[in-house]
C-alpha cells in the first residue's frame, strides 16, 4: 500500500497552468525531495498536499483516503514553512506546542511531549523565549519542533534551509537525515538545492514548467538522467554537454575532427546523420589510459585542494573536468583524458530525451 | 569635536522651524495662560489679575461636571463601537470576495467627507418632519409617530454618537486592514496546519499583528474625541438641554457666548491639560504594545 498518492494532479491560476499532470506514489517512510527552478510549481504541489490550496483537478490521497475537501487540521499533516512561519507574540514552547494546544490535547501530555521534541532538537534552553530573541538557526529548529510534536503521518517542507548560512545549512541537513532515520515519518521536501536533493532523498522528483522531469532514486538521476534538463540540473559542476553527430567510427564532437570511439553496440541504437548531445559529468573523466580517449586543450587549470578543476576546449566546445589534483595538464597543452561507456549520456538534440 | 558640530549644525537647521513653532504655538500658549489668571472680557479691557478665581469656580461650578461626564460618554462609546466595527469591517474586507475593491473604495467614503458635510447630513436623516430614520422606522411599523431625535435630551446624544462613529469607523478599519495585510501568509497558513479556529487564529496570530496599529487608532480617535467640536456644533450646538455639550463646546460657550474670556482661557487649558495627560499615557501604552508584537 501506498503511503502517499498524487494522481493526476492540476493547477490553474486563471488561464497559467501550474501543475500539468504530476503523479506521485509513495511508500511509507519515503523521503521524496520535490527538486525543481523556482518558479516550477513546487511549493503549489506542497500547499495542495497540505490542504493550503484546492487543485483545479486530481485526487491526493494518504494511506488510501483521499483528501480532496478535507480541511488542512483534519489531514494529519505536519508542514515546516520556508520563512519559519512562528508566532511571534507566544513563546518557543507555545510555538511547538500550538497545534495540541489547538487539538484540546491534555496539558500534561502536550508538556511532555514539547519536552521530548526540545530535546531531540536541542533547543530545551529557549522554551520560554519569544520567536524574535531566537537566531536563524534557532527559529528553523523551533519550526520543525512544532512539526515534530504533532507526530503526523506526512511530513512537508518547503525549502527550510534557504534561509540559512551555509555552514549552518550542511548541520541542519545532518539533523534532519538522522531525524528521519528516527522517526521514519514519509516526508515531503522542497528544494532548489540539489546537494540537498542529493544527500536527504530516498527519492527525487525533479520538475520543470510544472511537470515531473523524473522520478527516481538519487542513483538514477545521477547515473541515468532521463532528459538534458535533469542531467543538467543535478551536479556541481553541471553536466558537460557537448554537440555530436553519429557516424561510423564513433562520435564526431561536431566543430572539430575529435572523434569518440564509442563501441558498435552503443553506435547502433542512434540515429546517424542527426545532431545529438553529449553529456559527461566532469568527474567522470579519469587522468589514466583504460577507457575511451577523449583529447582536450587545456585552457585553465584551478586546483581546490582535493581536486584540479580543467577548463579545456574541443575545437569550439567547451569542456569541464574535475581530476585528482596530482594529474599532469600544462596550461596551453593537449590533455588525452578517458571514459568509461556508462558514462556517456546520449539524448536527442531536438527533444532532449535519453537515447542511451 | 565633529559631534560638537554636528550638533551644532543640526541646531542651526532647525533654528527656522524653532522660531515658527514658538511664534505660531509657544507664544499664543503663553498668551493663554496670562489671560486665563485674569477676568478679561471678549471685548474692551485685557481684565485684571484674579489669580486661580477662575479655575476654582469652574471646576465648583455644576457645568463643568456634567460636561467632563458627558464627554467622557461621549468618547469611550465612539471610541469602543469605532474600533469593534472598524476591526470587523477590516477583517471581512481581509477576505476574498467579488466587489472587494469597491467595498474597499466606498468605505473611506464617510471619512473622507468634511465633518460638516457629514453632520449635515444626519441632521437630515434625523429630521423631525421629513427624516429617513423615521420614515423607515414609522414605515417598518417600530415607531407610530415621528420623533425630534435631536430635539430631545434623552436621544441626541445617541443621534450624535451615532454620526460620529458612522464618520469615523472608517479610519480604524483602514489602519487595521492594512496591519492585516502584513501578516505573514506563511504564518495564517500554519495556523490553519496546526487546526486553529477561526477565534484562535485571531487570538493567536492575526491579533499580536494589530495590535500596535489599533493602538495608534485608539490614542487618534480617543483624542480626536475628547475635543469633539464641529460635528456637535453642526448638529445640536450642545443642546437640547446642554445634553450633548461637550467640553469644546463649553469653552466655545464661556469664551464666546458669555464673552468671559479670561475663564474661557481656564477651561481651554483645563482641556489641554487633560488630553496632554491622556496622550502621554497612550503614548507609554504604545511603545509597550508595539514593542511585544514585534
Ligand atoms: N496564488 C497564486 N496566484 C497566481 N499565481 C500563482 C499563485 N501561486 C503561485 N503562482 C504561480 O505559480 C507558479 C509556481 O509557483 P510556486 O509553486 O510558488 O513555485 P516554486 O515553489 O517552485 O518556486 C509561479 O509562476 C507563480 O507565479
Ligand atoms: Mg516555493
Amino acid at each position: 500500500m501506498s503511503a502517499l498518492v498524487v494522481d493526476n494532479i492540476r493547477k490553474s491560476f486563471g488561464e497559467v497552468e501550474t501543475l500539468k499532470g504530476i503523479d506521485i506514489s509513495l511508500e511509507s517512510g519515503e523521503f521524496l525531495v520535490l527538486l525543481g527552478a523556482s518558479g516550477c510549481g513546487k511549493s503549489t504541489l506542497l500547499n495542495i498536499i497540505a490542504g493550503l490550496a484546492e487543485p483545479t483537478g486530481g485526487d491526493i490521497r494518504l494511506n488510501d483516503r483521499s483528501l480532496i475537501g478535507v480541511h488542512p487540521k483534519d489531514r494529519d499533516i505536519a508542514m515546516v514553512f520556508q520563512s519559519y512561519a512562528l508566532y511571534p507574540n507566544l513563546s518557543v514552547r507555545r510555538n511547538i506546542g500550538f497545534g495540541l494546544e489547538m487539538r484540546k490535547v491534555p496539558v500534561a501530555e502536550r508538556e511532555k511531549a514539547v519536552a521530548e521534541a526540545a530535546r531531540l532538537l536541542q533547543i530545551e534552553p529557549l522554551l520560554d523565549r519569544r520567536p524574535s530573541q531566537l537566531s536563524g538557526g534557532q527559529r528553523q529548529r523551533v519550526a520543525i519542533g512544532r512539526a515534530l510534536v504533532r507526530n503526523p503521518k506526512l511530513f512537508l517542507f518547503d525549502e527550510p534551509l534557504s534561509n540559512l548560512d551555509a555552514k549552518l545549512r550542511m548541520e541542519m541537513r545532518t539533523e534532519l537525515k538522522r531525524l528521519h532515520q528516527m522517526m521514519k515519518t514519509t516526508v515531503v521536501y522542497v528544494t532548489h538545492d540539489q546537494i540537498e536533493a542529493m544527500t536527504l532523498a530516498t527519492r527525487i522528483a525533479v520538475m520543470r514548467n510544472g511537470q515531473i522531469e523524473q522520478l527516481g532514486t538519487p542513483e538514477e538521476i545521477y547515473n541515468r538522467p532521463a532528459t538534458l534538463y535533469v542531467a543538467t540540473f543535478v551536479g556541481a559542476p553541471p553536466m558537460n554537454i557537448l554537440d555530436v553527430v553519429a557516424t561510423n567510427n564513433g562520435l564526431l564532437v561536431a566543430g572539430s575532427d575529435t572523434v569518440i570511439p564509442v563501441p558498435p553496440s552503443l553506435l547502433a541504437g542512434l540515429p546517424t546523420g542527426g545532431s545529438l548531445k553529449l553529456g559527461i559529468r566532469p568527474e567522470s573523466f579519469r587522468a589514466e589510459a583504460g577507457g575511451l580517449p577523449l583529447t582536450l586543450r587545456c585552457d585553465v587549470t584551478e586546483l581546490t585542494g582535493p581536486e584540479l578543476i580543467l577548463s579545456g576546449s574541443v575545437g569550439s566546445q567547451r569542456l569541464v573536468a574535475t581530476l585528482p589534483p596530482r594529474t599532469r595538464a600544462p596550461v596551453g597543452s593537449d590533455v588525452t583524458l578517458s571514459l568509461d561507456v556508462e558514462a556517456l549520456h546520449i539524448f536527442d538534440g531536438e527533444t532532449g530525451k535519453r537515447i542511451n | 569635536m565633529s559631534g560638537t558640530w554636528i550638533t551644532t549644525r543640526a541646531w542651526l537647521l532647525m533654528l527656522p522651524l524653532l522660531i515658527v513653532m514658538v511664534a505660531v504655538i509657544g507664544w499664543p500658549l503663553a498668551d493663554t495662560v496670562q489671560l486665563s489668571f485674569t477676568d478679561a472680557k471678549l471685548v474692551g479691557t485685557s481684565g485684571s489679575y484674579v489669580g486661580f478665581d477662575n479655575y476654582v469656580r469652574l471646576v465648583s461650578g455644576n457645568a463643568f461636571g456634567r460636561t467632563l461626564f458627558t464627554t467622557t460618554f461621549f468618547a469611550v462609546v465612539v471610541v469602543t463601537t469605532e474600533m469593534v466595527f472598524g476591526v470587523l469591517a477590516a477583517l471581512l474586507l481581509n477576505q476574498q470576495f467579488y466587489g472587494r475593491t469597491l467595498l474597499r473604495a466606498l468605505l473611506i467614503l464617510p471619512w473622507a467627507l468634511p465633518t460638516v458635510v457629514n453632520a449635515t447630513l444626519w441632521r437630515l436623516i434625523y429630521n423631525p418632519e421629513y427624516g429617513a430614520l423615521n420614515a423607515a422606522l414609522t414605515q417598518l411599523g417600530i415607531l407610530d409617530s415621528y420623533r425630534s431625535w435631536l430635539g430631545e435630551p434623552g436621544t441626541a446624544l445617541t443621534a450624535l454618537i451615532v454620526a460620529d462613529c458612522w464618520k469615523n469607523f472608517p479610519l480604524v478599519a483602514m489602519i487595521a486592514l492594512a496591519a492585516l495585510q502584513a501578516v505573514p501568509r506563511d504564518v495564517i497558513a500554519a495556523s490553519y496546519v496546526d487546526g486553529a479556529s477561526a477565534f484562535s487564529r485571531f487570538r493567536f496570530v492575526t491579533l499580536p499583528y494589530l495590535a500596535g496599529p489599533l493602538m495608534v487608532a485608539l490614542v487618534l480617535r480617543t483624542i480626536e474625541a475628547f475635543k469633539v467640536f464641529d460635528i456637535v456644533w453642526v448638529m445640536t450646538r450642545g443642546g437640547p438641554a446642554n445634553s450633548t455639550r461637550t467640553m469644546s463646546i463649553l469653552v466655545y460657550q464661556e469664551a464666546f457666548s458669555f464673552q468671559r474670556a479670561g475663564s474661557g482661557a481656564s477651561l481651554a487649558l483645563i482641556v489641554t491639560l487633560i488630553i496632554t495627560v491622556l496622550a502621554i499615557a497612550y503614548g507609554t501604552a504604545v511603545k509597550k504594545v508595539a514593542g511585544s508584537a514585534t
